[in-house]
């Protein structure tokens, strides 16, 4: 009756761990601004490409808005709302310049969209505006989120269980750390340029 | 007949010298930091490989120096209003609300130079007499450029400004100090309900509507027909009497009225304006203060400038090939085209000299007016990254001949003469290898009667054996391969080798050979940087 038990109790155990939502939360310090913290790739696990697009505005001689976080397979949509021709191109997504693309030119109120299917960061450029920049996060699960000015930041809705988890910044050296999520857990990144 | 020979040759010697200076000396050149700052936005925005306009650089300036469309749109730094525009509805009972940029827009360039000329640099000085201490050019030397100020912008209204100036040297617009300073009324055309950017207005200090500006040049030496002058020496083998000082390269003071855009199109202009043509200076008697307002014109007459171009660009969707720049596979790009274009100038030269009355005795101011005109073609084809283009001038001034009547005490006339022309022009390739890197082939040319006589004195009865690149003093070759590169977007270097082929001229005075006195060969390189 005893071993019964204790076998009942380590099956619901890990049935309840698996269905757990936890959230990971903290801080990236080290930099200031906008951040992106995002789950790694989980071994042996996929996720549906999410079916709503995102834009990016070319305004002002700016891309709008500078940081974009994005999970695998997301479209992200490129408007152009000035009435110069613009171009987006990247020479490379995290370094590998075989995923380097160019978009072309579309005037006004047009828009080019692609969809990104490989994680990484992506440096987005336009080739007549050199001084434009921005970046593309695209994080390999949907567990992601952009910290606010003071570097904090929340991701929810994350299965507890053991992962790495990275935290970029512009111009600063990557950092990834191992977090055993567990219900809501802390974790804090310290970043350098 | 010596003394005579080495007055020509002393003002042989004098425009030679005048010529290696101007072969020397690199031109000033502009781009706009200031714009930088007012549209947080890189040269390269305007600026192929600055000072060089690529197309949307251009309508930038077509436009009064602002966006084409929506420029306050763009703006990082908001102008200052003069009175708000609703102000505008009160006018005339109040002054009209303009605004001025809110900050100073200022940009500031510098330059520095390296040159190194060719061993052949002092050999006119070996038709010097013995012991006379002629000029020295020295086989390498470090100098010093321009450090220039560059204003510009614009008030609203469609009314921009310009005023640039090399602070560091005197003289006026090519030749450094003041530049160009004026006022362009943009599209005047509105009030007249004629086609949008018609009809514009400039006036003040300019450089004439030049099929390539020479004051804003890219390249490290000037175009030579730009800065040809037709100044003769009065002789007894080609009479002729022509001081004109004029070169297309001059600065203008006067008003223009244009139309079109560089970009695309028709573009034409018409100037009525001042250019000092009595020389190489200003006659004393033609100019002077009157109420403490020096005058700027040596004759009544005003002189007279004309252009016509016409682009077309070559694009087979007519949305790319209409629009401001191409739409490229890769990005906007400038349009791949042709553009062929004509100018004319018309200007009259007064030259004052001491002469007699008709009965020979009394002394009077004798003065000959002498029209000239400078004619020209221009075409331009640009491919990608290949911009080939080239300027051909034909010049032609009326020649006074003084003349002094058979016991006169003085010149008591003028007679006409052969009149003193010069044509020429030049080609260029220039290929931007990478955006950064643009590779210039150059060959200038300049045939000139005036050169003739101040260059060489030969004797016209056993002319000079000629060569082909060289047929005679009279004309000028120059081949000039060179490479600049960009640093950064507003950090240039640049490096041309100019090739002056070997000449064939004979001492006036031993009647011995003097090979390539004055060609001279010149490796220079320049830094400059803007900001």
């Amino acid at each position: 009756m005893k071993k019964k038990f204790l076998v009942s109790f380590a099956v619901m155990t890990t049935l309840g761990t698996a269905s757990f939502a936890g959230t990971i939360h903290g801080k990236v310090s080290g930099v200031s601004g906008e951040s992106v913290v995002y789950v790694e790739a989980v071994p042996g696990k996929t996720f549906p490409a999410p079916t709503q697009h995102v834009t990016i505005d070319q305004k002002g001689l700016m891309f709008v808005p500078h940081i974009t976080a994005v999970e695998q397979g997301t479209t992200v949509e490129f408007l152009n709302s000035d009435s110069v021709a613009h171009n987006v191109f990247w020479p490379s997504i995290s370094g590998n310049k075989k995923l380097g693309h160019n978009l072309g030119t579309w005037p006004k109120g047009q828009r080019q969209s692609f969809k990104f299917d490989n994680p990484g960061v992506v440096s987005l450029l336009c080739n007549v505006h050199p001084e434009m920049a921005a970046y593309v996060i695209v994080s390999p699960t949907p567990y992601f989120a952009e910290t606010n000015a003071a570097g904090e930041f929340k991701i929810e809705n994350v299965p507890d269980g053991a992962y790495s988890v990275t935290a970029w910044h512009e111009g600063a050296k990557n950092k990834s750390n191992p977090v055993k999520v567990a219900g809501d857990t802390a974790a804090d990144f310290t970043l350098s340029k | 007949m010596k003394s005579k020979w080495l007055s020509f040759f002393s003002i042989g010697l004098l425009a030679l010298i005048s010529l290696t200076v101007v072969l020397l000396t690199p031109p000033p050149a502009s781009a706009i930091p200031a714009f930088s700052r007012k549209y947080g936005t890189s040269c390269t925005t305007c600026h192929s490989d600055f000072p060089k306009l690529n197309d949307f650089g251009k309508a930038f300036k077509d436009a009064g120096f602002k966006f084409p469309k929506d420029d306050e749109s763009f703006l990082k730094q908001p102008p200052v209003l003069l009175g708000a525009p609703a102000q505008a509805e009160l006018w005339p009972r109040t002054v009209y609300p303009g605004v001025i940029p809110g900050t100073i827009p200022a940009g500031l360039r510098y330059n520095t130079y390296y040159q190194q000329v060719s061993s052949n640099r002092n050999n006119f000085n070996l038709a010097l007499p013995a012991g006379t201490v002629g000029d020295f050019v020295p086989k390498t030397d470090f100098q010093p450029g321009l450090f220039s100020i560059f204003t510009a912008g614009n008030f609203g209204s469609g009314i921009a400004f310009w005023v640039d100036d090399d602070i560091s040297v005197a003289g006026a617009n090519v030749n450094g100090a003041l530049g160009d300073g004026y006022l362009k009324f943009h599209d005047l055309s509105r009030f007249l309900k004629m086609p949008t950017d018609s009809l514009n207005l400039r006036a003040g200090q300019f450089e004439l509507d030049l099929p390539f500006s020479q004051a804003r040049t890219w390249n490290l030496s000037g175009w030579d027909i730009f800065g040809q002058a037709n100044i003769g020496v009065q002789n007894g083998l080609i009479p002729q009497f022509v001081n004109n000082g004029s070169a297309l390269e001059n600065a203008a003071n006067g008003v223009e009225f244009s139309g079109g855009h560089a970009y695309q199109g028709y573009h034409y202009s018409a100037a009525v304006f001042d250019q000092n043509t009595s020389g190489v200076n200003v006659s004393p008697s033609n100019i002077g203060p009157q109420n403490g307002v020096a005058f700027n014109s040596d004759a009544n007459f005003k002189d007279l400038y004309g252009r016509f171009v016409y682009r077309f660009n070559l694009e087979k969707d007519p949305v790319s090939r209409n629009d401001v720049q191409a739409a490229g596979t890769t990005g906007p790009r400038d349009h791949t085209f042709l553009s062929l274009g004509t100018f004319y100038f018309y200007g009259r030269t007064a030259q004052n000299v001491s002469g007699v009355l008709s009965d020979g005795i009394t002394p009077t101011v004798l003065t000959a007016r002498e029209p000239f005109y400078r004619i020209g073609g221009d075409v331009n084809f640009n491919y990608r990254n290949l911009n080939v283009f080239g300027v051909y001038v034909a010049a032609h001034d009326h020649n006074l001949v003084p003349v002094t009547a058979s016991g006169a005490q003085g010149i008591t006339g003028f007679a006409p003469g052969p009149a003193a022309t010069f044509s020429g022009g030049f080609a260029e390739a220039d290929y931007l290898a990478l955006p950064w890197a643009m590779t210039i082939m150059r060959w200038d040319q300049v045939k000139s009667s005036a050169d003739r006589i101040n260059f060489l004195q030969y004797d016209p009865a056993a002319p000079p054996g000629s060569s082909f690149l060289s047929p005679y003093a009279a004309t000028r070759n120059r081949f000039t391969p060179g490479e600049q590169f960009l640093i950064h977007a507003n950090i240039k270097t640049s490096v041309e080798y100019q090739i002056m082929p070997p000449q064939v001229v004979y001492d006036p005075v031993t009647g011995a050979l003097i090979k390539g006195p004055f060609r001279t060969n010149a490796l220079v390189v320049g830094l400059e940087f803007v900001y």
